[in-house]
């Protein structure tokens, strides 16, 4: 199957079984899914849909047992482990439910670390992260370790680790889960204006009314398949 | 970009070390006590092993000895240096590379022979000295027990071992006889008297030896000024080999020859050699165990805290870390905190060492009952002074480190193979 280089992420009849014992677990079944550069979209379903499953394996998290997966332009499906890791550095950002900070390092560090093993120089990581730090509301917050930080705070800096690398997309799993419904439509302004002014292509995986709402685009997931695609204006 | 890699590969240990500081403290203080027992058992025992090596050379040839290569078999008048070796061996001695570290010379001409008296025959070993040079050289004030020691105008005087004094049934001032094969290989007999009566401790040594002038023995064997060996004591046994070394090249000719050997104190006391190795070696594996057990503490510390932090090494993977390089990090933790445990605990114990450089460390207590220990021709001394050396502490710095490093390397494979999607499911 050809690889369109104008989308963010492809995948050709990618399917994802594990075992557990002897029983197999489809848990992704043969999806074909292209999503363009700067799309805003949620892969939606109840649990065991495969929509976690799936935002891993075009994150490189864990390789598909058949089929393929482009993310910008690359075919993920045979790389390496080193490969992936290079790969995630340069070009994917993730947001997780738990926020999954460093607890070692402060906000700042944390939104700095992507960049720091980049190379990105001092003056460069500092400019990036306390301008998204602006935009997040997270002025202020920059020397105070993932402990003293609320869920909502946490999660902005996750927000902004994922995006200040200015990777090709940013995967986000159930992102507003741990958060009260306040926080989470702050932090989904947040991501649309990223979206909207930068470009990041974000890719949830959610089963959250108001990420569905926000999400420009709407792909259903039912026991590891797309149900339906809907797109909006 | 590798080297941004190390030094956030660094910071992110050194804060997790911090991040944990009572475990970290705990695995520091398992480290920071076998350290420190490690530099003091290899200080006490190396210190005990150097007074075993001084007691063992200046009972016998000293740490390095120069004699002919059959004269160690067959001790027999016959394999007498050669006067220019002799003059050679004394003359190397004296430069200013090896001089620092010889602090007696004595060039001695010792045969087997018989003594005898009115009591009996008794085989017996003849040691002829130069009186100034061995007083320097053995432990002669040590080990009088009556009388005094051979003085340079001395004719007709002995110096004997205690128990042939006994056996003999002699005392200050007897005359007795001793034979001997000389220079002629006839036995020539040589009337003697006892000047002083000692007691080295050795039974071999006390049963058997004679000290006689050396111009007393050139007379009666016919050998006029000639010895059977030179010996050297140095500063201290780690000197040997340079000494030995230096000889060898300045004795070069003689050596290939055939007509000088040089030997070091183990060459020439193998049995004292190997009673060190031996103790070495238990010290290596009773102290090879104390740091397993502390290794598996490490181990089981470390791989605890891995566990902890499966979640954080697939996060670090997510964002971009290979496994080597989350891996890295669980390595690099348990090796600075062996390095600095380690380091902190030999320091410690070079400090509690110190303390027993004075007087050394008395084990008379626990000696007591056994009276004067010997071995292999050695006197053992109860009290013990430690003795540091710095490759004894690179050793101890070099050990501890790799035990860090392999105690580490489980736990290091266990974060490197962390599967990131299991780490990293939300805890429901």
């Amino acid at each position: 199957m050809a690889n369109d280089s104008t989308a963010a992420v492809r995948t050709a009849g990618v399917w994802k079984i594990f075992r557990q014992e002897a029983e197999e677990v489809q848990a992704v079944r043969g999806v074909d899914l292209t999503v363009a550069r700067g799309e805003f979209t949620a892969l939606a379903g109840p649990s065991g849909s495969g929509k976690t499953t799936l935002l891993n394996l075009i994150g490189g998290l864990t390789r598909p047992t058949r089929g393929q997966v482009w993310v910008a332009g690359r075919d993920v499906s045979g790389m390496t482990s080193q490969e992936l890791a290079r790969l995630r550095l340069a070009q994917v950002g993730f947001v997780f439910q738990a926020y999954n900070l460093l607890p070692v390092l402060t906000a700042l560090e944390n939104a700095e670390f992507p960049m720091l093993l980049q190379g990105v120089d001092a003056a460069e990581r500092h400019a990036r992260v306390r301008e998204l730090f602006a935009r997040t509301g997270m002025d202020g917050l920059e020397d105070r370790r993932p402990g003293k930080l609320s869920g909502g705070q946490q999660q902005r800096v996750a927000v902004v680790r994922a995006v200040a690398s200015r990777p090709a997309l940013v995967l986000a799993d159930e992102p507003t889960a741990n958060l009260d419904s306040a926080a989470s439509e702050a932090l989904l302004d947040v991501m649309a204006e990223l979206n909207r002014d930068l470009g990041v292509t974000f890719v949830f995986a959610t089963h959250d009314g108001r990420v569905m709402e926000r999400a420009r685009r709407l792909v259903r997931m039912v026991d590891g398949a797309i149900d339906s695609d809907e797109r909006r204006a | 970009m590798q080297k941004m890699h190390a030094r956030v590969l660094v910071v992110l240990a050194m804060r997790n070390l911090r991040r944990h500081l009572r475990r970290t403290v705990l695995t520091a203080s398992a480290m920071i006590v076998g350290g420190a027992l490690l530099v003091f058992t290899f200080a006490i025992g190396d210190g005990g092993h150097e007074q075993w090596i001084d007691s063992g050379v200046r009972l016998g040839n000293g740490h390095v000895t120069v004699e002919r290569p059959e004269y160690r078999v067959s001790r027999r008048i016959d394999d007498r240096l050669a006067a220019d070796v002799r003059r050679a061996a004394e003359q190397a001695l004296a430069a200013p590379e090896v001089a620092p570290h010889v602090v007696a010379t004595s060039a001695k001409l010792s045969i087997n022979g018989l003594a005898s008296s009115s009591a009996g025959a008794r085989p017996a070993q003849i040691v002829a000295v130069d009186p100034v040079a061995e007083t320097g050289f053995g432990m002669v004030d040590d080990q009088i027990v009556e009388g005094r020691y051979l003085e340079p105008d001395d004719r007709l005087a002995a110096y004997v071992g205690a128990e042939l004094v006994d056996s003999l049934e002699l005392r200050l001032g007897s005359r007795f006889v001793v034979q001997a094969q000389d220079t002629e290989r006839e036995i020539a007999g040589q009337l003697l008297r006892v000047v002083g009566i000692f007691r080295s401790g050795v039974p071999a040594v006390d049963q058997m030896t004679i000290h006689i002038p050396l111009t007393t023995a050139g007379d009666w064997l016919g050998s006029q000024n000639d010895v059977t060996n030179v010996g050297v004591v140095l500063d201290g046994s780690a000197a040997t080999a340079l000494v030995r070394g230096h000889l060898e090249r300045a004795l070069a000719d003689p050596v290939t020859r055939g007509d000088a050997r040089v030997m070091g104190w183990r060459e020439a006391d193998p049995a004292l050699a190997a009673a060190i190795a031996i103790d070495d070696f238990g010290a290596y594996l009773t102290n090879g165990f104390l740091f397993v057990i502390i290794g598996f503490g490490i181990v089981n510390t470390v791989l605890m805290s891995v566990m902890h932090r499966r979640r954080e090494f697939g996060v670090l993977q997510a964002l971009g870390l290979t496994p080597g390089q989350t891996g890295a990090i669980v390595l690099v933790e348990g090796l600075t905190l062996s390095a600095a445990s380690g380091l902190l605990g030999v320091a410690l114990g070079l400090a509690g060492t110190w303390y027993f450089f004075g007087a050394g460390l008395d084990m008379s207590a626990v000696m007591e009952d056994i009276g004067d220990m010997t071995f292999s021709g050695a006197v053992i001394d109860p009290v013990i002074v430690p003795l540091f050396a710095t490759r004894r502490l690179l050793q101890i710095v070099t050990f501890i480190l790799c035990i860090g490093a392999v105690a580490s390397i489980y736990p290091a494979l266990r974060a490197a193979r962390v599967d990131v999607t299991e780490a990293m499911k939300f805890d429901r």
